[in-house]
């Protein structure tokens, strides 16, 4: 537009003689177009008014990658896939059987795999209704219902302890014409849903990049646990002309094939994929290329292949695991490693306290505060204050939900700090001096055994010990059950379950920090250690494709719900059955070893070093399969 | 009151407008104009439609483009053996295919209105005018017309937009190189966008879409992506081949 035109406008605006206000604020208006848009090229616009807002409904085109978009891929699909070992391992090793189990039926999807998925999708802004400053944007995906946030006002990124979700955590910012979104606190998804895992250490950059109707997507996935390096990709998405009708895609699992047991998850064990080279074959295609990895992002590929003998080679030395050396996790830590107490709100009257020992939880409310585990005897003060941060009253109970001095090291400082008020002045309180004086420990009878044999600090004892399945109580409104789980990772393992707020307690049960510290000295054992894992399975129920619903604290590692609890139940029944398979075969406890049966978990629950390594737990697993104890035998 | 208010109003405007509101005055050549920097290396990802551009796709295999009878019927009489014999094998690097292939481009202006795209990969260069001169016409890269597309969006203080590529009379080609067609009346779209990475990474996004009346049932929309490369290590020349 060039200055001329201003002159015109204005004139005419004169003559009508309009409004003071509307005559002023045109001019403005106009005045700013006209700076604005100079140099400004319409010309080439076809579609709506360019622009980097990217409200409005939306879905995925179906050019691009449009076999993937409907059926996942094929097995041993993974070309262009930046996959490290322990990624491609995975892959060969997932069998689609596996989504007919209970907990795979709805799972969710994560950012960037719904963008490639059919089904609308919706973005909308959400504005401080005062300021109108841009608080966040939102969106809607029909493929799995799912709700993503992505927050626009530079509020920093939860700590490491906290929950993971489909749609993770997400901020975003405007840089140039693009929205740029970084996201962290994702779930363990797909990158393809035939069998190319996505961790729950991932990260994920993502520009969105608006031409007129259509917006130009680029992902960059950064997962240390699966890829070699960083895995970006390109989607292009349309804007749908009107509203889309149709978005339900509601989802409840169901048995799907009768007669599985809980303890059975499909896997092939690597080198008996029978469907190995069905996708290579069909589309003519080098396998070497088709199991992913850097190479075969590039045109060196082309290089790579043009010798067959050596690539067919190279790829059959990829279908199991290397000689080693043996992989550490390489997520972020959970672990506050500050010395202090982090409290994080789990649901109900539920908190979790996250600090350098063992998970804490506190239930609080009038009766005063349940606390399940007591931490490391190091920095129980700070639980204490903690709590009083919380709660008022003082604390009641403390449950331990196993003996390790994780769990009970805070035991005798935690119990100094409370009292029970219901035994104080009663009929208890004139048989015993100290009745009511400190706060009960509750604990199975094994619990005390251990600690009397460990001969640590008798104030730090259960002084309320059981020997039943279940121990129950209602506390502070809600029913508070306590279910000792037999020979898991010792033989004094309890779990708590608090109904009506429906947070689960597992100690270290669940341990998202490390495979399960099975202490077979001490009665643990891999099968105990399953029935557990199930028992806990069946008691957990999730709000929408398989997250949230019943909260999980975790002996060690991050708040979670049940689909962290079924992929950690599917982990060890896959590494058990390729532990039975080679014991079966024979193998000694060195083969086994050799084997690296848990080279596609070692990036994210594997250890050298440390208390609990990896070859410790595979000799644990080796060791309760042929000996199990106290006849817990698959 | 009324004409002093409006006078007053035209003043303002004048100012806004004189000051200009986004800064200095208007660039006078495109390679001073650009919004943002796509010269250096580049190397292809090829992540997305990976078995249609890393590999050769079997005959027939047209998945997620929309062809129409008579394209469907071309795609059906790819004869690779036949491209040879009529040194037709650079028919897959053609403008509407070139930025979907694997290999490196090698970005540079060649004056102040003339970007510069080669590609080792069937050593196709392509040249993008931002001005009145053309070039190309008939050839495998036909005539890119080139321009610097603010988009009016309004946040920040520095124009923002795009790079936007229209291409046309290219010679006829194949968008895969399963013999998948495009004629000669075929327009090519392309944005091409540079995006920083938090890492320090950058990425050049190319979104194209290719309109054929002749072959297409409706347009052919992808993108593409190309990852910054500190120098020319890993330039390798390739001739054009009908098939990897």
């Amino acid at each position: 537009m060039e200055a001329p035109a201003l002159c015109d406008q204005v004139v005419i605006v004169m003559k009508k003689r309009w409004s003071i206000a509307a005559s002023v604020s045109s001019l403005l208006a106009l005045a700013s177009v006209l700076a604005f848009g100079q140099g400004l090229d319409f010309s080439g616009h076809t579609g709506l008014p360019a622009g980097i807002d990217i409200s409005g409904s939306w879905y995925p085109l179906p050019f691009q990658d449009s076999g993937l978009i409907t059926a996942s891929g094929a097995l041993a699909e993974y070309g262009g896939i930046p996959l490290n070992e322990a990624g491609r391992l995975y892959a060969l090793a997932w069998n689609p059987s596996r989504i007919q189990g209970r907990q795979h039926q709805c799972m969710g999807y994560v950012p960037p795999y719904t963008y490639n998925q059919p089904g609308n999708l919706r973005f909308w802004e959400e504005r401080d209704p005062y300021t109108q400053r841009l608080v966040a944007l939102k969106q809607y995906w029909q493929i799995s219902e799912g709700t993503r946030t992505i927050w626009m006002d530079d509020r920093p990124h939860p700590p490491a302890y906290a929950q993971h979700t489909w749609s993770g955590f997400a901020t975003g910012r405007y840089e140039g014409n693009q929205l740029t979104v970084y996201t962290t606190h994702l779930k363990r998804g797909w990158i393809r849903a035939n069998g190319i895992p996505q961790s729950d250490g991932a990260t994920l950059v993502e520009h969105f990049i608006r031409h007129g109707d259509r917006i130009t997507y680029l992902s960059v996935v950064n997962d240390p646990v699966y890829l070699e390096e960083p895995f970006s990709r390109t989607y292009t998405l349309g804007r749908s002309i009107k509203e889309p009708d149709t978005w339900q895609y509601a989802c409840d699992d169901g048995e799907q094939i009768l007669g599985r047991t809980e303890d059975q998850v499909e896997s092939y064990f690597w080198g008996r994929h029978p469907f190995l080279h069905e996708f290579a074959d069909k589309n003519k295609i080098p396998f070497l290329g088709t199991l992913g990895g850097p190479v075969t992002m590039y045109a060196e590929l082309l290089d790579k292949v043009s010798d067959q003998k050596a690539a067919e080679a190279a790829a059959t030395a990829e279908l199991k695991p290397s000689a080693g050396p043996i992989q550490v996790s390489r997520v972020a830590d959970p672990t506050p490693h500050d010395g202090e107490i982090h409290v994080l709100p789990v649901q109900g009257n539920i908190f979790m306290l996250a600090g350098d020992g063992g998970n804490v939880a506190v239930q609080v409310g009038d009766q005063g505060a349940i606390v399940v585990n007591s931490g490391a005897g190091g920095i129980p003060d700070n639980i204490v204050a903690a709590i009083k941060k919380l709660t008022d009253k003082p604390i009641q109970f403390i449950v331990n939900t196993g003996f390790q001095p994780d769990y009970t090291g805070g035991n005798a400082k935690l119990r100094a700090a409370g009292f029970d008020p219901s035994v104080e002045g009663s009929f208890f309180s004139g048989q015993f001096a100290d009745a009511g004086k400190g706060a009960t420990i509750i604990g199975h009878q094994n619990v005390e055994n251990h600690l009397m044999a460990l001969k640590t600090a008798p104030e730090g004892w259960p002084s309320d010990t059981f020997v039943q399945a279940r121990r129950r109580k209602f506390h502070n409104g809600e029913a508070v059950e306590i279910f000792h789980v037999p020979n898991a990772v010792t033989d004094a393992d309890s779990v708590v379950h608090f109904r009506r707020s429906d947070v689960i307690v597992t100690g270290d049960i669940l341990n998202l920090v490390n495979y399960p510290h099975i202490d077979v000295k001490n009665g643990g054992s891999i099968q105990g250690e399953l029935e557990a894992l199930n028992f806990l399975l069946d008691r957990t129920v999730y709000q929408h494709d398989e997250e949230n619903g019943t909260m999980i604290i975790p002996g060690r590692g991050r708040l979670c719900d049940e689909w962290e609890l079924a992929e950690y139940r599917d982990m060890l029944v896959i590494i058990r059955d390729r532990v039975q398979d080679l014991i079966r075969s024979g193998a000694t406890l060195d083969q086994v070893q050799a084997a690296r049966v848990t080279a596609d978990y070692d990036t994210r629950f594997g250890a050298t070093a440390g208390a609990w390594t990896t070859p410790m737990f595979v000799e644990a697993v080796y060791t309760t399969l042929k000996n199990p104890p106290n006849g817990i035998k698959r | 009151m009324v004409r002093r208010l409006v006078v007053s109003a035209i003043l303002a405007a004048l100012t806004i407008y004189a000051q200009g509101g986004r800064g200095p005055a208007p660039p006078r050549t495109a390679k001073a104009a650009a919004l943002y920097d796509i010269t250096g290396y580049w190397v292809a990802v090829v992540t997305e439609d990976w078995r249609y551009r890393m590999v050769t796709p079997v005959k027939g295999e047209l998945g997620g483009v929309a062809l129409n009878p008579a394209g469907r019927k071309i795609a059906g009489e790819w004869d690779p053996a036949k491209d040879e014999q009529s040194g037709d094998q650079c028919r897959s690097y053609g403008a509407a295919a070139l930025m979907n292939n694997p290999g490196r481009l090698h970005i540079t202006w060649q004056d102040d209105e003339t970007l510069k795209i080669e590609a080792d990969n069937g050593q196709q260069t392509r040249l993008l005018h931002f001005g009145a001169a053309t070039s190309g016409a008939g050839e495998w890269q036909g005539s890119s017309k080139a321009l610097w597309e603010i988009v009016p969006a309004g946040r920040g203080d520095k124009p923002v937009g795009s790079l936007k590529v229209v291409t046309t009379q290219m010679r006829p080609g194949y968008l895969r190189k399963n013999g998948v067609p495009y004629s000669g009346t075929a327009v090519l779209t392309e944005y091409l966008d540079r995006v920083n990475e938090p890492d320090g990474n950058a990425y050049l996004v190319v979104t194209s879409t290719v309109e054929d009346p002749v072959y297409l049932a409706q347009p052919f929309q992808s993108a593409s992506h190309f990852r910054k490369q500190p120098d020319g290590a890993g330039w390798k020349p390739r001739p054009c081949v009908t098939r990897w």
